[in-house]
């Protein structure tokens, strides 16, 4: 394997739900002068630059192309990397590839998104479109068929997960409000979160009404302006550049789609939404290339993307660090809080935080500054080794990087 | 800031790039004609769906690639009128004349005998609070059939058997 890819800092930008004081180039430019200010890194050490956002989002076609001044980007490599909700994932592993591959020695990773400046829906409706137009061409109902898509898209699909993963783990509505509250504590802990509620309780999560059951509008992640920053080089330089590297040990990027209704080869004819077997795929190929043997023994801390309460849940037992249909009685005893054994999500998570194209980078990023003991809610537990997941949408793609305050052990087999 | 101004000084001209973004050159074609043989034995009141050769997988509604092994299913095999719940959610609508925001339950159904979901409806007013995953539901023909998907009116409940069942196993317990 090639060069051992490293973490040397990672920023934020404020997030809020209108950010209509910046453009998005201005956005973009906060992150990054956060993360530069964290190591002794300046922008001419910077050799690509790799950035993404959720496509027509802002509306605004290749934003990259008048953003790059503001990034510091003029005449330097620059790829641009979208997958949709994963999109920050993605753009985490392609500048581990960029490093690792021995093509630069110093990438900047960044994401972003501004809501405000366009239509989720139109963005959205794309998506939806050609199956709806098919299904009215094959006679169904108008009135019926636009009832039956009120519960689709992200939160359909989030639906679709949480019902089945209540039947099976025989988890209640105040279990699901419990993992609400604890994120929400978490953001007001932290300088850059959006949704900061410092004194919520179960009873007022469970006092909103349904948007789609069985998520409340308290439950919901909300939809957010805000960028991340993130700088990977490689072993020798950082030594140069900080104290305190993070080494990228393993990635994987593994797709499995549910789709529920399609027309042509959608899907691949899973029926349960919540069986997430591309979660447990990628989960094996990552913890494998890292040496990880005993996921729910050695990693000490985990970001996963969880907009909707129950995906947190799902996602912590997919990815091997509880056992299956048990998350939710763990998060009652209190093991995933700050400071319990397993802390979950210290930054708020996509719960509180929902920059589209941003949010999975900012799994990655925090996974990062908690084991360099820099991050805005620090965990009080010592940590070496944490998992940045992330999930999205449309084809169900999921991606994993895992990091660690040490470089990997040796692999034996060969990639 | 002290950035920015650098990169002011830098690069004194901006350059302009060209672009634009055609939508409507994207396009994607469904040929109904391909599943024509469904629609027509819906008209008859029966129901078929696609089968593929090579992994057996079968699908209704048919979908034209199966979606495990990527390869052409071409063998139509016969569908029971009976079908269970495989995932559902609520909505809250508006209708058209209403005066108020209602719920509606969203169901996707698996047909007995095929092995991919889509959206059924239940029958007007049912509170979907007592939809549960598993539970068995029947089709309700309509009564002129014109040969699309709307001769299935919609989906009724029937008696469900585990529920018994699953109180004994409990009482035994």
């Amino acid at each position: 394997m090639g060069v051992q890819p490293v973490i040397v800092s990672a920023g934020f930008s404020e997030h809020a739900s209108k950010r209509s004081d910046v453009n998005m180039a201005e956005l973009m430019n906060e992150a990054i002068e956060d993360a530069l200010s964290k190591c002794n890194c300046t922008i001419d050490d910077i050799d690509c630059f790799i950035n993404g956002n959720m496509p027509a989002f802002e509306g605004a076609n290749i934003p990259e192309l008048w953003m790059t001044d503001h990034m510091g980007a003029k005449n330097k490599p620059f790829m641009r990397v979208t997958t949709g909700g994963t999109t920050g994932g993605s753009i985490a592993i392609a500048a581990y590839y960029a490093v690792a591959s021995g093509l630069y020695d110093t990438v900047l990773a960044t994401a972003f998104e501004q809501q405000s400046c366009g239509s989720t829906t139109v963005g959205l409706s794309s998506v939806a479109l050609g199956e709806v137009s098919i299904y009215l061409e094959l006679g169904y109902d108008y009135e019926k068929l636009r009832r039956n898509m009120g519960a689709g898209a992200a939160i359909g699909v989030g639906a679709y997960q949480a019902v089945n993963y209540m039947r099976r783990s025989h988890c209640t509505e105040e279990d699901l409000a419990r993992v609400v509250v604890q994120n929400r504590h978490n953001a007001a802990k932290n300088w850059w979160t959006h949704l900061k509620m410092p004194n919520y309780t179960i009873e007022q999560v469970l006092d909103t009404p349904y948007i789609s059951y069985p998520l409340r509008f308290g439950m919901v992640t909300p939809a957010s302006d805000g960028s991340c920053a993130m700088i990977y080089t490689t072993e020798e330089n950082a030594k140069k550049f900080t104290d305190t590297p993070v080494f990228v040990n393993g990635v994987a990027s593994v797709s499995n789609e549910t789709a529920i209704v399609t027309s042509e080869a959608g899907g691949v004819g899973q029926i349960d939404p919540c069986v997430q077997l591309g979660a447990k795929i990628s989960a094996k190929l990552a913890y494998e290339q890292a040496g990880i043997s005993f996921p729910e023994k050695e990693i000490d801390y985990a970001e996963v993307y969880s907009p909707f309460p129950n995906q947190e849940l799902m996602w912590l037992e997919r990815l091997g660090l509880f056992e299956e249909n048990t998350a939710h009685i763990q998060y009652r005893e209190g093991i995933t809080a700050p400071d319990g054994d397993l802390p979950v999500n210290c930054s708020g998570g996509v719960n509180s935080t929902n920059a589209i194209g941003a949010s999975a980078l900012e799994r990655v990023a925090e996974a990062a500054l908690q084991i360099m003991g820099k991050a805005g809610n620090q965990s009080p537990k010592e940590i070496h080794t944490a998992i940045g997941h992330g999930w999205g949408g449309a084809l169900n793609l999921i991606t994993l990087s895992v990091l660690a305050d040490q470089s990997r052990r040796k692999y034996k087999g060969g990639i | 800031m002290a950035r920015l101004e650098y990169i002011k000084k830098q690069y004194p001209r901006t350059r302009r790039v060209h672009g634009n973004w055609y939508l409507s050159s994207y396009q994607y074609k469904f040929n109904v004609k391909r599943i024509n043989q469904c629609l027509e034995h819906l008209r008859m009141g029966e129901l078929v769906g696609l089968k593929c050769r090579s992994c057996n997988t079968v699908s209704f509604p048919p979908r034209l690639i199966c979606p495990k092994c990527l390869k052409m299913p071409d063998q139509w095999i016969h569908l029971r009128e009976t079908a269970t719940v495989a995932t559902f959610s609520g909505t809250y609508a508006k209708e058209s004349g209403d005066t108020e925001i209602r719920p509606y339950p969203v169901v996707a159904i698996r047909q007995d005998g095929a092995d991919t979901t889509w959206l059924a409806n239940l029958p007007e007013g049912f509170d979907f609070f007592k939809v549960y995953v598993g539970m068995p539901l029947k089709i309700k023909w309509a009564e002129d059939k014109k040969g699309d998907f709307s001769d299935i009116e919609y989906y009724e409940p029937i008696e469900d058997p585990s529920i018994e069942m699953n109180k004994k196993e409990e009482a035994e317990n």
